[in-house]
């Protein structure tokens, strides 16, 4: 895993952090900083890792981290650590190493679906919008 | 028993009534492009995209080289973590073997993700047997169980049907009339299909890919369906082709990286899910039961010879959508299953050359395939061969054969070949009135022969 100084002069001075946000907000993740919003009904995770080049979120099941929270609610707001952020897919499966949790879920957006006379429609099983609440480093 | 999905055998029938919908020739130009662009889009945006493709490939044939030990790998990694593994030489073994789960457990609903396979081993009428009904819940997998019809495209299954259509299937299902607009269309369906996820006895799903080293199975999907199918029922079974194993999950990520990408010109799908085995001790949800079948079904016949690289096939569909050929026809002329370049290769390997005969010529040869295969599959020089073998194995009409023996014949002689010329330019005059130019010369002004080079000096 890179640290995060050596891939911002990398990536020409874009940190991670607002790498991930803006690939998380091009895919339909509505991010926001430190406080996350209050909606009744709203599934709560703990991200274990996030992407910056995917902008995605990535859910390790656990005891305390069960499957549904992420998929049955309409509203899926997920909590992420800046300092878990990641660059990409090799960073994370070299930081997993071989001992695989269960479940791992790699969510990248809201679901989604073109099906239908290849139109855009968001929200078709899974939760309609997700929010990621970026908090400070542990 | 269970009906493996057969070659349509009515490639011309079926493409005929196609091209003469204006409809469906709309929405495959529409979505072929689309998808195309897409993925044209995601390749420019990716710099190490070539690189990605040559390593993948390699990837590919290194699990090609040595599939049993990858499927012995795999087996052993995931019963340790609690997963039960079937290895089916048949489809009708891999039917059997699912159906029996369903019995044990008195399933009466089976939810189910999208899966190439299940097709191919004709699982839904094998479980419909054992009195489990199975219910697609992928949306354009659902419109096509409602309408009884079966996918055209590998990742846009229902791309021939309007919101119109779908508006009618669904509000027969609800007993009240939805009207045909998108958002009102996936609302229904999410409501539908709810209860199919928490009421299933049994989620079964396919496999995008499985990692030897782990024993962990990978599913791609944008609805969700797959990750619910595979979290909410007490019983997860998967089936994959035996050639879906990858060796670690740093392979893994380069495979992911192109998949999307190729299909849908994505990053990612949106649920991308690596399952290790059922759920943990202390885990609140997840599968108390995981099977994961092994499907060979003609794959092994293909490891050692010309087709092996068939294998390598990551069923992402760019091969469909820059197609001349899958472009004007659709899916449905190649058969229920796979179509397109890699559905006209795969086919005839699969369930042999005599019951396909039409499908390595459902090609030009441009060679547009090969060129976007995210694996670097050569599929026109395997059609190309493929037509070679139709010959060689006397698959090919007497006609054919005998045309080609004495062209072969003249040609290899000075004198054959001025005699075949001179004939042909005297011949010229009629080429449009009988024989293969009729057909041509019904749409197109037939070329007119030259003089040969020779005789020009």
């Amino acid at each position: 895993m890179r640290d995060e100084a050596e891939h911002e002069a990398l990536s020409g001075g874009v940190t991670l952090v607002e790498q991930f946000v803006a690939n998380a907000e091009a895919v339909g993740c509505h991010v926001h900083r430190r406080t996350g919003p209050d909606i009744e009904g709203a599934g709560v995770s703990t991200a274990l890792y996030g992407l910056a080049d995917t902008g995605s979120v990535v859910l390790a099941a656990a005891p305390d981290e069960p499957r549904r929270n992420s998929l049955l609610p309409d509203v899926h707001v997920t909590m992420l650590a800046e300092d878990r952020i990641l660059p990409g897919l090799d960073e994370l499966f070299a930081a997993l190493g071989p001992d695989l949790p269960s479940a791992l879920a790699i969510v990248t957006g809201p679901s989604r679906s073109a099906d239908i006379e290849q139109k855009l429609a968001v929200g078709v099983h899974g939760p309609r919008e997700v929010h990621v609440v970026l908090l400070p480093p542990a | 028993m269970a009906e493996l999905a057969q070659p349509s055998g009515r490639f011309r029938e079926i493409a005929r009534i196609k091209l003469a919908d204006a409809h469906i020739q709309q929405a495959l130009d529409d979505s072929t492009i689309r998808l195309r662009t897409h993925r044209l889009d995601a390749w420019s945006a990716l710099p190490e995209v070539q690189e990605l493709r040559e390593r993948a490939h390699e990837i590919r044939m290194s699990v090609i080289d040595d599939l049993d030990g990858h499927v012995e790998r795999f087996t052993a990694a995931l019963a340790a973590r609690g997963g039960n593994v079937y290895f089916a030489r048949t489809a009708d073994e891999a039917s059997e073997y699912v159906a029996n789960v369903c019995r044990r457990r008195g399933a009466k609903l089976a939810a189910k993700s999208k899966s190439m396979v299940s097709e191919e081993i004709g699982l839904n009428q094998a479980l419909e047997a054992v009195g489990t009904k199975a219910v697609e819940t992928d949306l354009g997998e659902y419109i096509l169980q409602l309408a009884g019809e079966h996918p055209v495209h590998i990742v846009a299954p229902a791309i021939e049907k309007t919101a119109e259509d779908v508006a009618e299937l669904l509000s027969a299902v609800r007993g009240k009339k939805i009207p045909p607009h998108l958002e009102d269309l996936t609302n229904a369906a999410r409501t539908q299909l709810r209860e199919t996820f928490l009421n299933a006895d049994v989620g079964i799903t396919g496999v995008n890919f499985a990692v030897s080293e782990t024993g962990s199975i990978c599913l791609c999907t944008n609805e969700g369906n797959g990750r619910l199918v595979s979290s909410i029922p007490p019983v997860h079974v998967a089936i994959m082709g035996m050639e879906r194993l990858v060796p670690t999950t740093a392979d893994l990520a380069v495979l992911l990286k192109l998949l999307a990408r190729s299909g849908t010109g994505q990053k990612l799908t949106v649920y991308t899910t690596l399952l290790t085995g059922p759920r943990r001790a202390g885990e609140v949800d997840g599968p108390e039961e995981l099977h994961v079948v092994i499907l060979d079904n003609g794959r092994t016949n293909l490891l050692r010879g010309r087709y092996r690289e068939m294998l390598a096939c990551i069923r992402c569909g760019a091969c469909l959508n820059v197609c001349p050929v899958y472009r004007k026809t659709g899916g449905a002329a190649y058969s229920d299953v796979y179509s397109g370049p890699m559905g006209a290769v795969l086919l005839p390997l699969l369930v042999g050359l005599q019951q396909a005969p039409s499908l390595p010529h459902a090609s030009s040869l441009c060679g547009a395939c090969t060129e976007a295969c995210p694996v670097k599959i050569p599929l026109h020089e395997l059609l190309l061969d493929l037509r070679r073998d139709l010959v060689a194995e006397r698959v090919a009409p007497w006609t054919e054969r005998v045309a080609f023996a004495l062209w072969s014949w003249a040609w290899s002689r000075p004198l054959g070949y001025r005699l075949s010329t001179a004939l042909a330019r005297l011949g010229q005059p009629l080429a449009g009135l009988v024989g293969p130019g009729r057909a041509w010369a019904r749409v197109r002004a037939l070329p007119r022969l030259g003089r040969r080079y020779r005789d020009r000096r």
